[in-house]
């Protein structure tokens, strides 16, 4: 007996499989705006933001999470590709040369004339906005800043005037008193994080520069190996010898968990491990914890920025309506919502909001440091630098070379890494 | 006209016949071909080629030259044969001794063997976030317990130094991967006939000759199934490792899946990746081709 034939049974699984599909479709409408963003503190402003936007404008903005990694991935195919899924996308500022030179961001200048506006207003920090110009500063403007993390100096207040010492205001106090007090208090006097990759660059750039190094040259040619970067991991190499062992493979948990736990004087780390701090569930150094700015040592101290910019695709089909968000989302209000979930913002009028600086005692510290922050140098192929930086910075740390031996042969690398794609590379 | 007909008839049922198997075979080769023909061909073309923004421009055998010449890529590889090494021997060694065991009437045995599957049955990540905290030198258990045995700890970083790092790293994967050696191995023991021992034991051979000329012998086959298996797993380690170390402290447990990860997704060079995944494949293939003609041998003697 027949069933049935070939042809009904190819046909039935093409309907089933449409109807599957069209299913899929149909939860979504087409006026729906797709947003990929940073899974974590930054996604939780943001879904808020949009449940608050969806019921004053009737319009859905659907917020997709991404882990770190994966989001950058994930932007990079999708951007790429002949259409974008998403209207709108969140971009850690590193990554936002490579999109720029790609081509894959719509320009923001003409939105903001289609609106009688001659471009973002007076209240941004301008060291937010800046990374958002393609090129750095000058350039065309991509996106906005939303999230306005700097790197900060945490260190132990209530030791500090236990022992009646100065807090650290160079490199050179940060590992005397750091010693002094982890002698007496029998913990480690400086944590850092000296994992492979962004975490090892990100932690060595304040010391780089504080002590006059600069990675590229006018000409755009690698100099990490400087006498003065020699000098700065020389410099960390000694901090090791207050710093817990293992640290060669610490990552910014590892660091706060020092800070939490007590067992450590001080470290850089980003602000959002500030809230940690007051939480007695985690933390055993509650209102002990001061914040200063990155120290001086040959030049004024500076901190790594490392903001969340959002931007609209170039190849979106509903920029207009993305833009709109985009404003009403970095706009003071949204932008104090998100502050209080506890993003940094970006926007001077938010730090200097009375109710925000009594919740968050660290602002105006965390003002200064944005307002006087560097990015990291700003190439396309930065991922490819930080990682080769990265592994040579980690195997001085694990001992494997010395400290010139590993800036020379970091220099090479980064160097055949800008003539293999031929590009020059920026000092910001 | 009637024999051409009935001529015609035949003809066209022998090819219905014929047909047939192709017909069914039809939807898994399409698939096939689709995962895995078409792929390959693509990593080819990407391999000869480099991906800017522009669009692709055609290299040659430039990212292959490159590859010769990329002592990293000769670290990795490197790496990922002393991992491949060590982690093998170690689980073949302990997955044996355990079968053994279990295979003879011990108390408890359903009990054992269901203990000793849990690490295999964690997801990769889970055991391998759970390891990093272990391994943690201040917080973790592992110096914890080593210093309530009034040890000092305080040069034991496990993964912070670049040698014992790489150890570490093996120990994860010992501990995760031999429950599955100790599996496949189990199974081949209890495979065995009760004869070939019980002709042993009348010829008065002693314990350790009984395993040496009948055990051996008659578990070959599942060991080197097994072996097979966890060798092409080891030689593409990626995850254990991405967790608990990135490949550092700097370069010294970087594999070379995670240096191909890196250099596709990260540094978005993917002419260079597909041509190191080629060089990845090769290995692969010959390690398993040697294999497999070792076993089909043995299954012919």
């Amino acid at each position: 007996m027949k069933l049935c034939n070939g042809g009904t049974v190819v046909a039935a699984a093409l309907l089933l499989s449409a109807l599957a599909l069209g299913a899929c479709r149909s939860r979504s409408t087409d006026s729906d705006l797709l947003m990929a963003v940073n899974a974590g503190v930054e996604a939780d402003g943001l879904k808020a933001s949009a449940a608050e936007y969806r019921k004053e404008r009737g319009i859905t903005i659907r917020i997709i999470e991404y882990p770190y990694q994966s989001l950058f991935e994930k932007l990079m195919i999708s951007l790429t590709g002949p259409s974008s899924n998403y209207d709108l996308v969140m971009i850690d500022d590193p990554w936002f040369p490579r999109l720029a030179e790609m081509q894959t961001l719509a320009e923001l200048a003409p939105l903001f004339r289609a609106r009688g506006l001659t471009g973002p207003d007076g209240d941004f920090v301008e060291a937010s906005l800046a990374l958002c110009r393609h090129p750095y500063r000058t350039g065309a403007l991509y996106a906005l800043p939303c999230v306005g993390n700097t790197q900060l100096f945490f260190y132990r207040r209530d030791l500090y005037e236990k022992h009646g010492l100065e807090p650290p205001r160079t490199w050179d106090d940060v590992y005397r008193t750091g010693k002094e007090i982890g002698e007496r208090e029998g913990i480690y006097g400086y944590v850092m994080r000296a994992a492979q990759g962004n975490a090892i660059v990100s932690d060595f750039m304040p010391l780089f520069w504080a002590f006059g190094g600069e990675m590229f040259d006018a000409s755009g040619r690698p100099r990490v190996n400087s006498p003065e970067g020699v000098a700065a991991l020389e410099f960390m190499l000694r901090l090791a010898e207050i710093a817990p062992p293992g640290y060669a493979n610490f990552n910014a948990d590892e660091v706060g968990a020092h800070l939490l736990q007590g067992t450590a004087v001080m470290a850089i780390n980003w602000p959002a491990w500030i809230p940690a701090f007051a939480d007695p569930a985690r933390s055993k150094v509650i209102g002990k914890i001061g914040y200063l700015n990155v120290p001086s040592q040959k030049r004024p101290g500076a901190s790594s920025i490392g903001n969340w910019l959002v931007g609209i695709p170039r190849r979106s089909r509903h920029a207009e309506e993305a833009f709109e968000f985009l404003l009403w989302v970095t706009a003071p209000e949204q932008m104090r919502q998100s502050a209080l979930k506890g993003n940094p913002p970006t926007r001077r009028s938010v730090f200097e909001d009375p109710e925000l600086v009594a919740r968050f005692p660290s602002y105006p510290v965390q003002y200064r440091a944005l307002v006087g922050s560097r990015p990291r140098p700003r190439s396309a192929v930065w991922n490819e630098i930080e990682n080769t930086f990265g592994i040579y910075l980690s195997q001085a740390n694990s001992g494997y070379y010395s400290a010139r031996e590993a800036l020379d042969a970091a220099n090479r690398d980064i160097e055949a890494i800008l003539q293999r794609w031929n590009l020059s590379a920026r000092n910001p | 006209m009637e024999p051409q007909r009935a001529k015609s008839v035949t003809r066209s049922v022998q090819w219905r016949e014929k047909a047939f198997p192709y017909a069914l075979l039809a939807p898994a080769l399409l698939l096939l071909a689709a995962l895995t023909v078409y792929p390959f061909f693509y990593i080819l073309h990407t391999s000869v080629h480099r991906l800017t923004p522009a669009g692709e421009t055609f290299v040659g055998a430039q990212n292959f030259l490159r590859l010769l010449g990329d002592p990293f890529f000769y670290r990795a590889a490197v790496q990922t044969l002393v991992f491949t090494a060590s982690a093998l021997t170690l689980e073949f060694a302990l997955g044996l001794a355990l079968a053994l065991l279990l295979d003879s009437q011990i108390r408890g045995r359903a009990l054992w063997r269901a203990l000793l599957l849990l690490p295999m049955i964690l997801p990769p990540v889970v055991a391998g976030v759970t390891w990093r905290l272990i391994y943690n030198p201040g917080f973790g258990p592992l110096n914890g317990a080593l210093r309530l045995l009034g040890l000092d700890t305080r040069r034991l970083t496990w993964l912070a130094d670049p040698i014992v790092a790489l150890a570490s790293v093996v120990l994860v994967d010992v501990w995760e991967w031999t429950p599955f050696v100790f599996l496949i191995l189990l199974a081949g023991l209890q495979a065995i006939p009760e004869e070939p021992y019980e002709a042993a034991r009348i010829d008065g051979s002693s314990p350790w000759q009984t395993f040496r000329h009948v055990t051996l012998p008659l578990l070959l086959p599942a060991l080197l199934v097994a072996l097979l298996l966890r060798t092409m797993d080891l030689v593409r380690l990626f995850d254990s490792v991405f967790i608990l170390t990135q490949g550092g402290p700097g370069f010294a447990t970087e594999t070379l899946s995670l240096y191909i990860y890196k250099t596709a997704f990260r540094f978005y060079d993917f002419g260079y990746a597909a041509a190191a995944s080629l060089a990845l494949l090769v290995v692969t293939g010959a390690l398993s081709r040697l294999y497999i003609r070792f076993l089909t041998r043995e299954e012919r003697a």
